[in-house]
């Protein structure tokens, strides 16, 4: 398997700060990788090196065999966080003119676009301007415009954000079948169900650098069995004072705890206040890797592994 | 697969004419020329046919009667198709002594009041040529000169056949004796082919300066309703992130030259259709004649050129700009810049060949529209002025595109805040 994008070591900075920092990254072709992070961690800004919307400071990026995404525009496609209409254009007429953009013809566009519409719902909107679209239907049509180029390698940034739950599993299934037709996909996301279920490899970036990147097996195996998600009849409460739990993250009916004692033991505790109806001791989830990183355990740890 | 910049010239043409602009655009000049002539037409016909009562204080003693009968020709004048077309004038005659202030300001009290519209004394001596006596006219109707100028005439004319009559002269030889000799403004007499010559034509100002003026006019108007657009269109981009969509697709340079393509498209549409259409009724007054081919290749020649430079300057302001609020205090200057040729444009029908009216068809922003002026001019400019106005136009518009794409590269993404000229300058010199 060929690598559709390379990064190495590229550094960007602005105004002095180092928005992305010596990030070093391999995307193979033909995967869905799933890039994580807090608000303003460098994901969108390493998104738009990648396109060569920015330029890095320092370092390389070669996008499907090609030193720069220019020599390689027409094979790779954009759907950025905040969505790039004109909002004056017919939803046919700007999907032509984006499809144009990336080299393709009116010949393959039109049944390209006759394709897509319905297979979103979107049939009867294309005499309809974009500014009398809901934002949900726009989102869509920005979505349409940047896969209807058939590219080999597509960037989505942030492309679930706002949809509700239909719309949202409509795209999510177009991105599978993306590919399954062989293209490589990229997209940043907050939601870390999404990134569990869907891509093959995640990337988080932190502070503008690299603190996480493989499969999500890989990921959890760096973190080993320690946590344990356990449902009681007291719930939450049964926990309080006991000796050796780390953390603990509660969700209503279930929580997820870390344990510094050994898990026998904090059994035979609990099952003494509360009645135990489950106990499981598993891997943590994306989730609270995530929390783990941006959360709680901030600078010191992360920084060190690269 | 067509050339990029082909595509988004194609699209801002689409774009930017079929926007209600557009149709403004090119209907504002013959709308503009359209209300004037109606406003003048409606202003000359819906005149103020008020009253003018006014007080007369003649210590001559003989010339009230003659102002009295001359006042009552003109009002018989003004009604003479049986509609009132203008005021009546009403002389009264007052006395009083001329130290009186008194009384004066009692007259001026009634005019005040709208009783009077004004009132004006005569000095005994305004009959003597050696007393240098004066007429002195009161109103607090400053703006309206009619009736000054009509009592002036009436006085200076009874005044000036009493002064005739008294040295036993008569007046009507006078007139003859000064009557002048009239001076007709003629062309220059010209050979045909065949070596004949031809008569030499009256001067028309309708060919030699209305047509020209017009000419100019056309290139404003339509390098304005081109190039300014596009300063809403980078600006709608970047604040709508579109520009992020294009420059995955596009390189800023394509994206520029062809935003740049698809004005000048704009304004040559526009400028067709003012020719055509200015052509056509030149032909249908007579004047088809004055317009020659190789004029109108000047003018679309300069057209491109000033549609480069002016259509860079806004994209630059544009991409430097981050909201429409920043772009209004960015382009005060480029309109002053722009407004150059239509504040100036009267000197050089003065003075076609004077240093000032060179200069200023020289100078690069206000060059593409005021040399065309002097070329239709006659006798126009020398050929080595408008070879130089040329380089120099196109020198300007190279290095306005060159800038702007440097500019348009770095600004288009930023966001936030405007670009300060020092950083502008900054990101042009880059490598």
């Amino acid at each position: 398997m060929t690598d559709a994008i390379r990064l190495s070591d590229v550094t960007k900075r602005f105004d002095g700060l180092a928005a992305v920092d010596h990030l070093t990254l391999t995307v193979p072709t033909g995967s869905i990788y799933g890039f994580i992070g807090p608000n303003g961690s460098g994901k969108t800004t390493t998104l738009r090196m990648i396109m060569n919307i920015l330029l890095p400071d320092e370092g390389s990026i070669t996008v499907l065999d090609s030193a720069a995404s220019t020599a390689a525009r027409d094979r790779v496609s954009y759907l950025p966080e905040e969505r790039g209409l004109y909002k004056k254009m017919t939803v046919r007429r700007l999907l032509r003119y984006y499809g144009q953009l990336k080299g393709c013809s009116i010949a393959q566009i039109d049944p390209a676009i006759n394709d897509w519409m319905p297979r979103l719902g979107m049939e009867e909107w294309g005499d309809r301007k974009i500014e009398t679209l809901s934002k949900g239907m726009s989102q869509k049509v920005q979505f349409v415009a940047a896969v209807i180029s058939q590219p080999e390698l597509l960037i989505l940034d942030e492309p679930f954000s706002g949809l509700d739950p239909v719309n949202a599993e409509s795209l999510k299934d177009v991105v599978l079948e993306m590919r399954r037709r062989g293209t490589t996909v990229v997209f940043s996301t907050h939601d870390m169900a999404t990134a569990e279920r869907m891509c093959d490899r995640i990337f988080m970036i932190f502070k503008g650098r690299k603190v996480l990147d493989g499969t999500l097996e890989e990921i959890q195996a760096q973190y080993g069995f320690d946590t344990v998600r356990l449902r009681t009849a007291a719930g939450a409460s049964a926990l309080a004072g006991m000796a050796g739990v780390d953390t603990v993250n509660d969700y209503g009916q279930l929580q997820e705890i870390r344990l510094s004692c050994d898990s026998q033991r904090f059994l035979q505790q609990l099952a003494a206040k509360t009645a135990v109806h489950h106990f499981e001791i598993t891997r943590p989830s994306l989730h609270d890797i995530f929390v783990r990183i941006a959360g709680l355990e901030g600078n010191g740890e992360v920084n060190g592994r690269r | 697969m067509k050339n990029k910049a082909l595509i988004v010239a194609i699209s801002e043409f689409n774009t930017l004419t079929r926007s209600k602009a557009f149709l403004v655009g090119i209907l504002m000049m013959p709308i503009f020329m359209a209300i004037a002539f109606g406003v003048q037409k409606v202003t000359r016909n819906a005149t103020d046919i008020k009253d003018r009562p006014f007080a007369v204080i003649d210590r001559t003693g003989v010339l009230f009667p003659t102002i009295a009968a001359a006042a009552d020709e003109w009002n018989r004048g003004v009604a003479a198709t049986g509609v009132q077309t203008a005021p009546r004038f009403l002389p009264v005659q007052a006395t009083f002594e001329e130290k009186d202030e008194q009384a004066r300001a009692a007259l001026s009290d009634r005019v005040r009041k709208n009783e009077l519209y004004a009132f004006i004394e005569i000095p005994a001596s305004a009959l003597n040529p050696d007393a240098n006596g004066q007429v002195r006219y009161y109103s607090n109707h400053p703006a309206y000169r009619t009736l000054l100028s009509w009592i002036s005439n009436i006085v200076n004319r009874e005044i000036m056949n009493r002064r005739f009559r008294d040295a036993a002269i008569d007046r009507s030889l006078v007139s003859r004796l000064m009557k002048r000799v009239d001076v007709s403004e003629l062309g220059l007499l010209q050979r045909d082919a065949t070596g004949a010559i031809r008569a030499a034509a009256p001067v028309d100002k309708v060919r030699t300066v209305a047509i020209p003026v017009g000419m100019m006019m056309i290139l404003l108007f339509s390098v304005m309703s081109g190039a300014p657009q596009l300063l809403n269109s980078v600006i709608e981009e970047k604040m709508s992130r579109i520009s992020e969509v294009l420059i995955g697709s596009v390189t800023p340079f394509q994206l520029m030259m062809g935003k740049l393509a698809g004005s000048v498209a704009v304004s040559l549409l526009l400028a067709s259709v003012y020719v055509i259409g200015g052509t056509s009724a030149a032909r249908y007054f007579g004047y088809g004649d004055v317009i020659h081919g190789t004029d109108i290749a000047w003018l679309l020649l300069f057209l491109v050129m000033a549609s480069f430079m002016f259509g860079s300057l806004f994209i630059t302001i544009g991409a430097a700009c981050s909201d429409l609020k920043d772009a209004q205090g960015m382009m005060t200057p480029a309109m002053l810049i722009m407004m150059l040729p239509w504040m100036t444009w009267f000197a050089i029908i003065n003075a076609p060949e004077s240093p000032i009216s060179v200069g200023l068809s020289l100078f690069p922003t206000a060059s593409p529209f005021l040399m065309p002026l002097r070329i239709m001019l006659p006798p126009g400019p020398p050929v080595w002025q408008i070879a130089l106005s040329v380089v120099l136009t196109a020198i300007t518009s190279m290095a306005a595109v060159y800038a702007a794409g440097k500019i348009f590269r770095t600004g288009l993404l930023m966001q936030g805040k405007a670009a300060t000229v020092g950083e502008m300058w900054k990101w042009v010199r880059a490598s």
